[in-house]
């Protein structure tokens, strides 16, 4: 059911002209997802400057929230643009990209990061800080920061892995990785 | 100086045979790269930016470049070695390859401005230096490891 909805919302974005031409244009294609991983940089490498920062890593003689507030806004804006890139890019090429089983690990890994981010969020304004400025926080912000580092280093392998065609539906594969990768055809093929 | 030698070595090397028969290595050893990329960029940009007085300008700037230092060698090493390794596969091409040309010259660059101009001139007291040419230091780091992550991704387009 949800695999034929998404299925037929990427066959209707493909049949758009405007998803053909970004296809087919090398420059804009090409800076588009060159932007896409260049404000990566930005937004991850300003993530895991404060990640580190939570594990205890870097920056221990200043103060936690100091380093995340101070890192907020060029991290937002890396993700705004990355965020933006990345959409461009699956409306370029929206069949395969709905049915590769990386691209959908991918969502879900990005669901689940920014869960961790919203409950560390959470966290940090709950409570008065009272670890603040300590060198090492306390254990449940190592964990929640190690997972947020985990998340996104499985965003950034998945998200390479899309290039490559091992699991696409094309290839033979058992059924459950046909349903997994939403490749509809074959599975109705397979019924 | 022509090194199409040292690529044909490298080509036919043993670890050219790993990386061409294993594509599920090479992707993951693809990760890793990409990966320490993005902690590279990062460090260097929040060292940059606290330069140019954009993040951080709260914290003295010798106290953001002394942290991010030290992780711009680790992520380097991680870097080199696993470009080494994707380089392996292809080495032929790349010879030939005028993006991949180009981030080597400023890979070169950016370790060199790093090591031999960024970190020493930065570790002597800022108030000896003139403002102006803290910010130019900023802005040319930028713009080279701009050029190398830039160069680097288009190499996958040639």
């Amino acid at each position: 059911m949800l695999n034929q909805l998404l299925f037929d919302l990427a066959l209707w974005l493909d049949a758009q002209q405007w998803s053909t031409d970004l296809h087919e244009s090398y420059y804009v294609y090409n800076w588009v997802e060159s932007t896409h991983v260049l404000t990566l940089m930005i937004f991850l490498g300003m993530l895991v400057v404060i990640d580190l920062r939570m594990l205890g890593y870097i920056f221990k003689d200043v103060p936690v929230s100091k380093v995340a507030e101070r890192l907020d806004k060029p991290m937002m804006f890396g993700f705004s643009v990355m965020f933006v890139t990345g959409f461009l890019l699956y409306y370029a090429i929206p069949v395969r990209t709905t049915t590769s089983i990386w691209f959908r690990i991918k969502v879900v890994l990005l669901i689940a990061a920014g869960i961790n981010a919203l409950l560390l969020r959470n966290i940090t304004k709950q409570e008065n800080l009272s670890w603040d400025n300590d060198p090492v926080p306390p254990k449940r912000i190592r964990i929640s920061a190690g997972l947020s580092i985990a998340f996104w280093a499985g965003v950034i392998m998945t998200g390479r892995m899309i290039a490559y065609d091992w699991w696409d539906c094309h290839k033979a594969m058992p059924g459950f990785m046909y349903w997994a990768a939403g490749c509809v055809n074959e599975l109705a093929e397979l019924d | 100086m022509d090194l199409l030698f040292l690529f044909e070595w490298i080509d036919t090397s043993m670890l050219a045979e790993l990386s061409k028969a294993y594509g599920g290595v090479f992707a993951v050893v693809q990760t890793f790269h990409l990966g320490a990329m993005v902690l590279l960029g990062g460090m260097i940009l929040v060292g940059d930016l606290r330069l140019l007085n954009i993040v951080m300008a709260d914290v003295p700037a010798h106290v953001v470049l002394k942290n991010t230092e030290r992780w711009v060698g680790y992520a380097l090493i991680v870097v080199i070695f696993s470009g080494i390794f994707m380089m392996s596969a292809v080495a032929i091409k790349l010879y030939y390859n005028m993006f991949f040309l180009s981030k080597m010259v400023g890979l070169f660059m950016g370790v060199s401005f790093f090591y031999f101009i960024r970190k020493p001139l930065l570790n002597t007291d800022h108030s000896d230096l003139s403002p102006w040419s803290i910010k130019i230091v900023a802005i040319a780091s930028i713009l080279i490891w701009f050029s190398v992550a830039a160069s680097g991704r288009w190499i996958g387009f040639s």
